[in-house]
């Protein structure tokens, strides 16, 4: 189900007159005069209700001698709210666009002709500081303590601090043997 | 006689003003919006016919055939601006625009019959 499939279900579902037809069809197969004489609303408002949920797939209809019997499309009522909340938003590529702004005005401040001119207070800011300076490390080797500080050191006077927060970060691991870049969620896929 | 004819359509109108704002507090108070606002439809349409009847009384002069032939012609004129919408929403599949438009209708239908009933009602 899509954000706005949800959201015109969702809109949809808080009326009670429609509330009450949905419960009636879970009950059984209706047709409008049916409805209407059972919720004592007249039979074009029925059919008004019944339009609002067909749009929003609540319900479906089929033709039954004389009559459009209308059901209750069960298939959607079986997604939980949670699948919902989980689905890929519609907003995805703006926000990931807004946030791809962010992190470059954030680059454009602390660093100036490829060094780092302050290391930023703010964790959110550190962290795609960090993620730039990790990018002068390949994946797949293993680098010395020396190294590392070598390298930060082309960043920052500060290396220490640097290093002890890439690892942190989880943006380098090391152990006995020195130091690697460690691939983020985003890298591994 | 005429005052009295007046009198039955202006009580007639206030009613029904009356009583579909009643009913639309009501419907709203039990979360069912939709047709809430179908019931103010209905008041504004009262409301309209109401003003309509009322500029009738006055161009009329207490001509009961002139009163009558004014208010026939605009509710004759009014809706047929109602039924192009009617019209226009159903080609549009418009569920909202197509019930708001019908209700107006057949409103006005019923404020026709009204009208004619006591207004040919036996002096």
């Amino acid at each position: 189900m899509t954000e706005a499939e949800a959201i015109r279900l969702f809109k949809c579902l808080s009326d009670k007159s429609r509330l009450q037809i949905l419960k009636s069809l879970a009950i059984e197969d209706m047709y409008v005069e049916r409805l209407a004489e059972r919720l004592d609303i007249t039979a074009p408002t029925v059919s008004f209700h019944l339009k609002k949920l067909a749009d929003a797939g609540a319900v479906v209809s089929y033709k039954s001698q004389y009559y459009m019997m209308y059901s209750l499309n069960k298939e959607i009522f079986k997604t939980s709210i949670l699948e919902i909340l989980q689905e890929k938003s519609d907003e995805a590529e703006v926000q990931a666009r807004r946030d791809a702004e962010y992190r470059q005005r954030v680059i454009d401040t602390f660093f100036e002709y490829g060094k780092l001119k302050a290391i930023p207070a703010q964790q959110k800011k550190e962290r795609i500081v960090l993620e730039v300076i990790a990018q002068a490390f390949e994946f797949d080797r293993i680098y010395s303590e020396r190294e590392v500080n070598i390298m930060i050191a082309d960043f920052h006077d500060d290396f220490c601090t640097i290093r002890r927060d890439m690892i942190g970060e989880q943006l380098l691991d090391r152990d006995a043997k020195g130091y690697w870049r460690v691939k983020t969620e985003c890298e591994e896929k | 006689m005429i005052e009295q004819k007046i009198s039955k359509l202006n009580s007639y109108f206030d009613k029904q003003i009356s009583l579909c704002e009643q009913c639309s507090k009501k419907l709203l108070a039990d979360d069912r919006k939709d047709e809430a606002v179908f019931e103010k439809v209905k008041a504004n349409v009262y409301d309209i016919f109401r003003t309509i009847f009322s500029v009738a009384v006055k161009t009329g002069k207490g001509d009961s055939e002139a009163v009558r032939r004014f208010f026939i012609l605009k509710i004759q004129q009014i809706p047929s601006n109602w039924a192009t919408a009617y019209n226009q929403a159903k080609k549009h599949d418009d569920a909202d625009k197509m019930q708001i438009e019908q209700i107006k209708l057949d409103t006005v239908s019923e404020i026709k019959e009204i009208f004619t009933a006591i207004w040919e009602e036996e002096e």
